[in-house]
């Protein structure tokens, strides 16, 4: 070996071996790395401050959830807005981010701790509560001067980015909980599409007769994984009349009858009639997946899953329906917005009021332009987003999007007029716990047979009641 | 489970005084050296029907379990939907249908990612060999002050799992103590990290240790500096050890999960790997496995390619994943 | 970085160590010389292992005892990250998930890839097909073959279930029970990593010299008497190291858990390591997740402990 030894050196390992080479890039790194340090400081001043931005300030903000190019025609109508946004206000620049989905709950929380949210960042209603007490976002109260429609929101909306009486972020879309169904397969059943279950006990019998057709069809689906069985759980009990947590918030509620009531119907219908398959652990995704395959009958959405369907899963409009939520007794508001970051400065913030005063909350303008939406191709007519109270400003948004509906709106219509009769109401405060501490319920109840649901929901009251005093804490 | 290497068999080292062992291990690979069974019972209508039959099973059941899988994934992608669902599935796919793939390669990007992540492979390889071949060479051969508590450090990190100081080497990535700045969502964020690997270091100060001290003096003498000396003596008869440094650097990196998931969680910035974890679950079931069998494809590939080399590697280093 | 070097002797040649017959005040220059040339050649290795390795050791013991929310400063809390991953009643169905993980993945994967290193040592045919087809599935980036396995598990017209149905055995609900979802996991785990065992194992097999079966067989020892004696006796090392390693690479079992069930169903998949996560990036509480990694950490220091000894025995 040692006489080979003096042969040709390999050209592959040259850079990487060089160590002058990786020593100059280390210093370098540092050095780049020092400058770009110098880019960020905060300003944390409380005082009201109606001052509208002066046209001279040169501002950029970055805002979340632009769309992705995988959706060219919503990412056309963006850069549109942009661009129209920037014509009047020549001296902001807004730099959208995109991402698909706009929020990744897997990595959602690795970016907000790692501070690399965006100055406009976007969050579902679930988080928001959570972000505002861990400080994570910039109280935009004394600037709201700038969002001139902000006054006409629907102040059950309004509510959820409020903490007391500070503001922080503003609403995108929002949803109430509803009952999303496979119109096709209601007909193949034998069921009337057109009256869709109105209780529990029909939504049980509608699962029985669209699961008989067998062939691996699944009558009604429901979530036990990812903290989305525990964020149905909570829309169920809404749906029975119960609550999650007691009125203060300190305790929890759900070790109810109409706790009880929602793990009893899910377990006759997964057990006893044998409606809700054999595959369990589902999250959303799951779950569209089937319904867009023709394999699933029910399951508690929101509308615009109907644009999740037939976007990714190449499903088709005319298939599917929605009603509300069974029972109507309540049932859980939804939704995603956009919050501030913390570090961001109150100029920024008054350019991202100004932004999302002008994509988000005008009729006729940015996500609310339904006359473009149709031009482009796009579906309109679903009902979503509600984002106005009942004044001249709503009636305006609803009458524009009737105008350039091309959906099969009549298929939503059920859900449409129930809309302000079921009461809507917001998730619980440490909501992601909760849902940690339910989803194990969820699974239980759908993946063994003998679960005893008062012993599930008394140790899980337990468990919730312990996260709730912490965060008191 | 975080994807490292970590020691387990001693490196196969050529050293002068291992050379009978070696020796054995030679004549061991030849079909003829004696094994558990001797070739006189296999010799016997017995045993030659008891070898043809344990042959056969296990030829069939390391078919079934290792490559069946893969067959079906393969074919799964070429399934419409409703395909996927039917009960019984057939053998063979309906259809030569290869929509499922290009599907996947668009609706997901997955060239981007591809391209992300051999940009993170790569850059992890040039650092990991430009920093722990010195590092290594210093070491053994050098000899500085303090050198043997500075090995010691290293080696302990060994003892501490990546999984387990997965949140602190976060927070530290996002802010960079002193320097005070964010690797997240940078290519830094892999490739420095990466080249902290005190398993290669390890395995690189054996290999020199086993290098003569007579051939570097005689560089010296010659008048070569160190850095010549390490370039042109030691290098070129290391071959075999940087070969393996490197497949499996780039390997890990490739397969790595957790920590890119945590420092790239930009949707532009993700590996392949986290990419279609996350993505995904938002596409047709034929779309999905399509995306598993193209983000396998890369190391797939190298396999095939660095077949020897990494079998060589893993008996000389142990790849635990 | 050019170091001058004083011109070669040709008494330094003939000793072997020039050094040796120096004045004292050369041979000072030369060590410090040298001293130099090493730390500018460590001085990568020591930034990237101070910033990635030891620094991040340190960080994990302060965060345990510390609540942060990345924006104010940090606040001591001394044991309280603690007391809340003790009372949190998943914290021991997550030790004991772990534990139940880790034993079965040894009783699987550490057994299974031993005896197939045995046979396949035996045969002599097909030899490298069934290397290369053995360590397959360790090239598959992992998370490819947790989702593939996801969807082999489907309990409808998943391929596990439909392989079952076909050769008439019952059908399991893999994942969706409580009774076989950590066992799922296991076989994904196992699956994924047995093909480095069986390899590391076959070279092994290999050192061991034929004589001693030669003489073995002399005695009239039958097949599993000459395994249990000369066999394993002369793999021991080799199978300790591996066990050792097994252990600590089971015990951080975090992807499989995180892709397939987000620990459930019934929490019945929650490891350590995922709860971890958990509490860190879903429950936004750091402080507890470095907690439960300093925990992990402790525990698997024992093992590693054990481990090093045991290698540099086996070095030796």
């Amino acid at each position: 070996m040692d006489r080979r030894a003096r042969r040709g050196v390999r050209a592959p390992f040259q850079k990487g071996n060089h160590p002058m080479r990786s020593r100059l890039l280390a210093t370098l790194l540092a050095a780049a790395v020092g400058v770009t340090a110098a880019g960020c400081g905060g300003d944390d001043s409380g005082a009201k401050d109606d001052k509208p931005l002066g046209a001279g300030t040169k501002v950029s903000i970055t805002v979340g959830c632009m769309p992705a190019k995988s959706q060219p025609a919503q990412r056309k109508e963006w850069e549109e807005d942009v661009a129209a946004f920037q014509k009047l206000h020549p001296n902001i620049t807004v730099v959208g981010k995109d991402a698909f989905p706009c929020m990744d709950p897997n990595t959602f929380q690795a970016k907000l701790a790692g501070g690399q949210v965006e100055d406009v960042y976007y969050v579902y209603f679930t988080d928001v509560r959570g972000i505002i007490a861990n400080g994570q976002a910039a109280d935009i109260t004394p600037y709201l001067g700038a969002a001139k429609q902000y006054p006409n929101l629907d102040p059950n909306v309004e509510k959820v980015f409020k903490d007391g009486d500070k503001v922080y972020g503003l609403p995108r879309q929002n949803y109430a909980m509803g009952l999303f169904y496979n119109r096709a397969l209601f007909k193949k059943a034998g069921l009337n599409p057109d009256a869709p279950p109105k209780t529990w006990a029909e939504v049980r019998d509608a699962a029985k007769k669209i699961s008989a057709l067998g062939g691996g069809t699944v009558g009604y689906a429901d979530m036990s994984a990812k903290n989305q069985g525990g964020w149905h759980f909570t829309t169920e009990i809404f749906s029975q009349g119960g609550e999650m947590v007691s009125a203060d918030g300190k305790k929890s509620a759900f070790n109810s009858p109409q706790g009880k009531a929602v793990l009893q119907t899910l377990k006759d219908m997964r057990w006893t009639d044998n409606s809700m398959g054999s595959k369990q652990l589902l999250v959303d995704a799951d779950i569209q997946r089937m319904m867009a395959a023709g394999k699933l009958g029910m399951y508690l959405g929101a509308p615009d899953n109907a644009t999740a369907l037939v976007d990714q899963f190449k499903a088709k409009y005319d298939d599917f329906g929605m009603a509300p939520i069974p029972g109507s007794t309540g049932t859980l508001m939804g939704g995603d917005g956009w919050l501030f970051s913390p570090k961001a400065s109150p100029e920024k913030i008054k350019a991202g009021l100004m932004w999302l005063d002008f994509y988000g909350i005008t009729p006729g303008q940015g996500q609310l332009n339904y006359a473009r939406a149709k031009a482009n191709g796009r579906p309109v007519g679903l009902p979503q987003p509600k984002l106005f109270g009942p004044n001249a400003v709503g009636a305006k948004d609803r009458e524009l999007r009737a105008a350039s509906a091309n959906l099969p709106v009549g298929n939503f219509k059920p859900y449409e007029d129930a809309y302000n009769t079921v009461p809507g109401k917001l998730e619980p405060p440490q909501a992601q716990q909760l849902y940690a501490v339910l989803d194990s319920v969820m699974s239980a109840v759908l993946t063994r047979q003998d679960a005893d649901i008062d012993r599930l929901l008394a140790d899980a009251q337990k468990k919730a009641d312990a996260a709730l005093a912490r965060s008191g804490s | 489970m975080t994807t490292n290497v970590t020691p387990a068999a001693p490196p196969v080292v050529p050293v002068p005084s291992r050379r009978h062992r070696r020796a054995a291990r030679r004549r061991a690979a030849a079909p003829e050296t004696r094994t558990l069974v001797s070739r006189h019972a296999l010799g016997t209508t017995r045993g030659k029907i008891v070898y043809w039959l344990v042959l056969a099973f296990v030829l069939v059941t390391s078919t079934f379990v290792f490559v069946f899988p893969l067959y079906w994934m393969v074919t799964g992608a070429m399934r419409s939907p409703n395909e996927l669902a039917q009960v019984p599935p057939d053998l063979l796919p309906r259809h030569f249908d290869l929509s499922g793939y290009k599907e996947a390669w668009r609706q997901l990007d997955l060239g981007l990612y591809l391209r992300n992540t051999a940009i993170y492979a790569g850059g992890a390889w040039l650092f990991t060999l430009g920093v722990d071949v010195t590092a290594a060479y210093a070491l053994s051969k050098l000899r500085p002050v303090l050198g043997r508590a500075i090995l010691g450090l290293m080696l302990a990190t060994l003892m501490i799992p990546p999984m387990v100081i997965i949140l602190p080497a976060y927070l530290t990535v996002k802010d960079l103590p002193l320097l005070h700045v964010s690797l997240l969502n940078t290519p830094w964020a892999i490739w420095l990290p990466a080249a902290a690997n005190a398993f290669n270091i390890f395995l690189l100060k054996r290999f020199f240790d086993s290098i003569p001290t007579e051939l570097l003096e005689a560089a010296e003498m010659d008048g070569a500096s160190p850095l010549r000396v390490l370039w042109s003596v030691v290098l070129p008869v290391s071959r075999p050890i940087l070969g393996v440094v490197s497949i499996f650097t780039v390997v890990n990196v490739w397969r790595d999960f957790v920590w890119p998931l945590l420092v790239q969680s930009d949707p532009q910035k993700r590996t392949v790997s986290t990419a279609i974890s996350s993505l995904a679950v938002q596409v047709p079931e034929n779309v999905l496995i399509a995306s598993l069998v193209i983000a396998s494809l890369p190391t797939i590939v190298v396999f095939f390619v660095f077949q020897r080399h990494i079998m060589a590697g893993l008996t000389a280093g142990g790849l635990k994943g | 970085m050019t170091t001058l070097r004083p011109a070669a002797r040709p008494a330094g040649r003939r000793t072997g160590r020039p050094a040796g017959r120096r004045t004292g005040r050369t041979r000072f220059r030369r060590a410090a010389q040298r001293n130099l040339t090493a730390y500018g050649f460590l001085c990568g290795a020591l930034i990237c292992f101070a910033f990635f390795s030891w620094y991040p050791m340190v960080r994990e013991v302060l965060l345990s005892f510390q609540k942060t929310n990345f924006v104010g400063a940090a606040r001591w809390v001394g044991f309280d990250n603690f007391r809340t991953v003790l009372a949190d009643p998943v914290f021991t169905d997550a030790w004991a998930n772990t534990a139940m993980f880790t034993l079965l993945a040894l009783l699987i994967g550490y057994v299974v890839p031993f005896c197939a290193a045995i046979v396949l040592n035996e045969l002599r045919h097909a030899r490298g097909y069934l290397r290369f087809v053995v360590y397959l599935p360790v090239m598959l980036p992992p998370a490819a073959a947790v989702l593939l396995f996801k969807w082999f598990y489907d309990p409808g017209p998943g391929l596990f279930n439909q392989v079952l149905k076909a050769v008439r055995l019952p059908t399991l609900a893999w994942l969706d029970s409580t009774d076989t979802s950590l066992l799922s996991l296991v076989i994904v785990s196992t699956w994924m990593n047995l093909g480095s065992g069986t390899l590391i194992y076959l070279a092994a097999l290999q050192t061991i010299p034929g004589e001693l079966y030669e003489a073995a067989e002399l005695d009239g020892a039958g097949l599993l008497r000459r395994i249990r004696h000369i066999t394993i006796p002369q793999t021991r090392l080799i199978l300790l190291v591996m066990l050792l390693l097994q252990i600590i690479a089971t015990m951080q079992v975090f992807i499989e858990p995180y892709l397939l069930t987000g620990g459930g169903p019934e929490d019945s998949t929650v490891t350590v390591a995922y709860l971890m996560y958990q509490y860190a990036f879903n429950f936004n509480n750091f402080g507890g997740g470095g907690a439960l990694g300093l925990m992990l950490m402790l525990v698997l220091m024992v093992f590693s402990a054990i481990y090093l000894r045991v290698s540099r025995e086996d070095a030796r």
